[in-house]
């Protein structure tokens, strides 16, 4: 029997034990046998040619959080405080977003099975479907807010919302004709690299590199502690470190077929793409910042209306490099998170769950990533939805439902019986520990932000 | 040489074989049917999950409620 007949699987083996090669098993295997070659040879060009057929999942992960919601977070940011205690403050986030991340690295190389999946069989469904649901809920929210930055930042160029949609849905059906991980990883990487336009455009506002390396040194000057400042710290680490992460980046690390000799290659991958996104976070706070300057109230700026309000500041090449920047977030995001969501659907219903899946033998899984992406589109065409609104509550959102998500992959990077000797040392432990109480400690303030904003006013905030 | 048989299919038991020692035995399809087996949770991490489950609904009616304030 042969692949691509009817069956689309092949058996061998005696009947006692029975293996099944599928469509998918052959598309992994050409992959892992150019990683095998590469991996036999010696030399400089050789070890290139491993890391370029290693990276991905990690890459993809960080430049797909640099997403619309992210971007505008970071460009509030520019705008509300300048240059000064922010710019670490984000270099610091993706530094926690490398630890969280290194675990599902080495969950899905030591497992092959997704974050959906293991926390199904080692948790049981009652644990699994709460995890399913924080997953659905905030992915479904943040794939809204992904097609309000493509909407906003075309916006810019006169395309109507309804064409920028289409536009935003046709790229996102591309990317997935091929059947193929590979290919699918090497599209999205092409258009997550222009995530990297938000440098120029820092460059085009010539900041002072003084006060920069000042306040990477000094976090100075600092924000004064009131309601606005802790939004923004609380949309900043949204913009970092959220549930579809972990699950995205596991998820495709199994698909990828990366197994434990590709570990280190995971977290250089990881490492990589949180330094190219730390790069893009910080450009579009510097490329902001003379908003600030200026005292130009950023308050309830859109994409656009970022773009729009620096064109006077570095002409409409720059303003359209911004714009522009800000649907490549929107439209890489997208085909992340909807995957992620495909990924954790196949999971937890034991349905074919890969990109190297042919249409046939995927149709739950492709319908799920469409469908997910196409109901999201279609809520941005409301009329009179307060768009803005709903990228701010996405942010908190994600903040929210993070620790949660973090003790489930603490515990599960833990297991010695499913890890081996590949759990987590005592100081990988620590860390992700701190992660966890810092991001409920802010999902705490926010909430007494709320409830009680007077405290914060007795604190000398407003 | 990969090319040719990614266009052919798998058409000889050599071909099966080279996909089964191409990839590691947990990463075929066919293996994940096998379910890991499920465990036990102890008390304090129990205490955990509950807390954490409890503090997520807690904010997320915080949510709720800053977004009606601001409709209103």
């Amino acid at each position: 029997m042969s692949i691509g007949a009817e069956s689309q699987q092949t058996r061998i083996g005696t009947d006692a034990e029975v293996v099944v090669v599928t469509h998918e098993d052959v598309d992994r295997a050409h992959d892992r046998v150019r990683v095998s070659a590469a991996r036999a040879q010696r030399g400089l060009f050789s070890r290139a040619r491993l890391l370029w057929l290693l990276v991905g999942p990690g890459v993809l992960v960080m430049l797909g959080e640099n997403d619309g919601p992210s971007m505008l977070s970071y460009a509030a940011t520019g705008a509300k405080f300048g240059i000064g205690f922010f710019l670490p403050f984000v270099a610091l986030t993706f530094c926690m977003a490398i630890v969280v991340q290194e675990m599902t690295v080495r969950l899905g190389a030591a497992t092959h099975r997704g974050h959906a999946e293991l926390i199904f069989e080692r948790f049981g469904p009652f644990w699994g479907w709460f995890s399913m649901i924080d997953l659905g809920i905030g992915n479904f929210l943040t794939l809204i807010t992904e097609f309000i930055a493509i909407r906003a930042g075309l916006g810019f160029f006169g395309v109507p919302p309804w064409m920028a949609i289409l536009i935003a849905l046709v790229i996102l059906y591309s990317a997935l004709m091929s059947h193929r991980y590979w290919t699918w990883e090497r599209i999205t990487l092409a258009a997550a690299a222009f995530n990297l336009v938000f440098i120029p455009v820092a460059l085009m506002t010539h900041p002072n590199w003084h006060t920069v390396g000042h306040a990477f040194i000094t976090w100075q000057p600092l924000p004064g502690f009131n309601k606005d400042t802790l939004l923004i710290v609380l949309a900043d680490i949204g913009a970092t470190v959220t549930p579809w992460m972990l699950f995205f980046q596991q998820s495709a690390t199994v698909d990828k077929g990366l197994t434990t000799k590709d570990i280190r290659f995971g977290r250089i991958d990881t490492v990589l793409g949180a330094a190219l996104a730390t790069a893009a976070a910080v450009a579009t706070i510097l490329a902001t910042a003379p908003l600030f300057a200026h005292q130009m109230s950023a308050e309830n700026f859109q994409a656009a209306e970022f773009a729009q309000a620096l064109q006077p500041l570095i002409g409409r090449f720059g303003a359209s490099l911004f714009a522009l920047g800000m649907v490549e977030a929107g439209i890489v995001a997208s085909i992340t998170i909807s995957t992620s969501s495909a990924y954790a659907f196949g999971e937890v219903t034991h349905r074919p769950h890969s990109l190297n899946l042919p249409m046939g033998q995927g149709k739950a899984f492709y319908s799920v990533l469409t469908l997910c992406a196409a109901a999201a589109a279609a809520i941005v065409l409301i009329p009179g939805l307060p768009l803005v609104y709903v990228v701010l509550v996405v942010n908190v959102v994600a903040v929210l439902a993070m620790p949660p998500a973090l003790v489930f992959l603490f515990m599960l990077v833990n297991d010695r019986e499913i890890m081996g000797d590949l759990i987590s040392p005592v100081w990988a432990n620590l860390l992700s520990t701190a992660v966890v109480v810092i991001l409920t400690a802010a999902g705490v303030l926010f909430g007494i932000s709320v409830i009680a904003p007077n405290i914060f006013a007795a604190l000398g905030g407003k | 040489m990969l090319r040719k048989k990614e266009a052919q299919g798998l058409d000889s038991s050599s071909d099966q074989n080279w996909v089964l020692s191409s990839l590691e035995h947990d990463q075929l399809v066919g293996a994940k049917k096998h379910h890991i087996p499920r465990r036990h949770l102890k008390g304090p991490e129990l205490l955990v999950l509950w807390a954490l489950r409890i503090y997520l609904l807690f904010m997320m009616a915080v949510v709720v409620y800053q977004v009606w304030i601001a409709a209103h």
